[in-house]
């Protein structure tokens, strides 16, 4: 990695540490500007940067959980059941 | 019942707490609208077989706690928190494995820098990649990508559930996102190349 090339006024190696933040929009808006302006400038970047974008939005694409079954559900109520009735003996 | 289950789940755990019919008709929708994430969680953290001891433990964890839920933060946060607690205590017995402290730098490369990083996101497009490149990763690293990215709670939710400070949690998510980059290259072997 080049991690001492400098654009936009930052490093490959800091605009890789801002890379969470920058995907969640949670920059500040100076160095927001800066990471737009090295991403601009620098081929590596721009790629990797898009790589995580993809890796990320898979994940948050990714397919919900299966329903748990209504003998799963009917066994977790009865321990609660249980749990209750246990409580008020104890 | 087609009321509790557009109910909210802070007035779900409300009706809970009351421990009466109507509780365990609240705690029945709780079960069925969490449960699925609670058990994906739960197998990430430990195992398919454990993973449904850890959900039905949580849950009746919740049943019991319900009348002591302030309120301040989600219930599914909550929840989380319950099953996530659950989970440790049944890894307690096995070896706990430390998440390894490679520099930054270092995993940017192991993700792809500079080489096709893209390949981690062709690999996406193969079948049944996310879980293998997720199997991959320490348990608390799956984790974090699961509530972060996949249940999508905010990264404050997200650190309270952990129990980490904020920049700690972002810190490992990066980490976490990194890591599974580098395992769906790893795993996707020399192809297109």
């Amino acid at each position: 990695m080049a991690s001492e090339r400098v654009v936009g006024g930052l490093t490959c190696a800091e605009v890789l540490a801002h890379l969470g933040d920058f995907l969640d929009g949670e920059l500040a808006p100076e160095v927001l500007t800066q990471v737009r302006a090295h991403v601009a400038g620098c081929g590596a970047c721009e790629r990797f940067g898009g790589a995580y974008a993809a890796a990320v939005t898979a994940l948050r694409a990714t397919e919900r959980e299966a329903a748990l079954d209504a003998e799963q559900i009917a066994s977790i109520v009865a321990s609660a059941a249980s749990a209750a009735s246990a409580a008020k003996a104890g | 019942m087609q009321g509790l289950e557009q109910a909210s789940d802070h007035d779900l755990i409300a009706l809970v707490a009351r421990g009466d019919h109507a509780g365990f008709a609240a705690f029945a929708a709780l079960v069925r609208r969490h449960g699925p994430s609670i058990r994906r969680l739960a197998r990430a953290l430990t195992d398919d077989v454990a993973a449904d001891d850890v959900l039905q433990e949580a849950m009746v964890d919740a049943f019991r706690g319900a009348a002591g839920f302030r309120g301040e933060g989600s219930v599914r946060g909550w929840l989380f928190a319950l099953a996530r607690n659950r989970a440790v205590r049944h890894r307690a017995s096995a070896r706990r494995a430390e998440i390894p402290d490679t520099p930054l730098l270092q995993l940017g490369v192991e993700a792809g820098y500079g080489e096709r990083p893209e390949r981690a996101a062709e690999r996406l497009e193969q079948r049944d990649a996310l879980s293998v490149g997720l199997a991959r990763l320490p348990p608390e690293e799956r984790e974090i990508l699961l509530l972060r990215d996949v249940e999508g709670l905010s990264g404050e939710e997200a650190a309270e559930v952990l129990g980490l400070a904020l920049p700690a949690m972002k810190s490992r998510l990066h980490r976490a996102r990194l890591r599974l980059m580098a395992a769906l290259r790893e795993t996707g072997g020399s192809d297109g190349e």
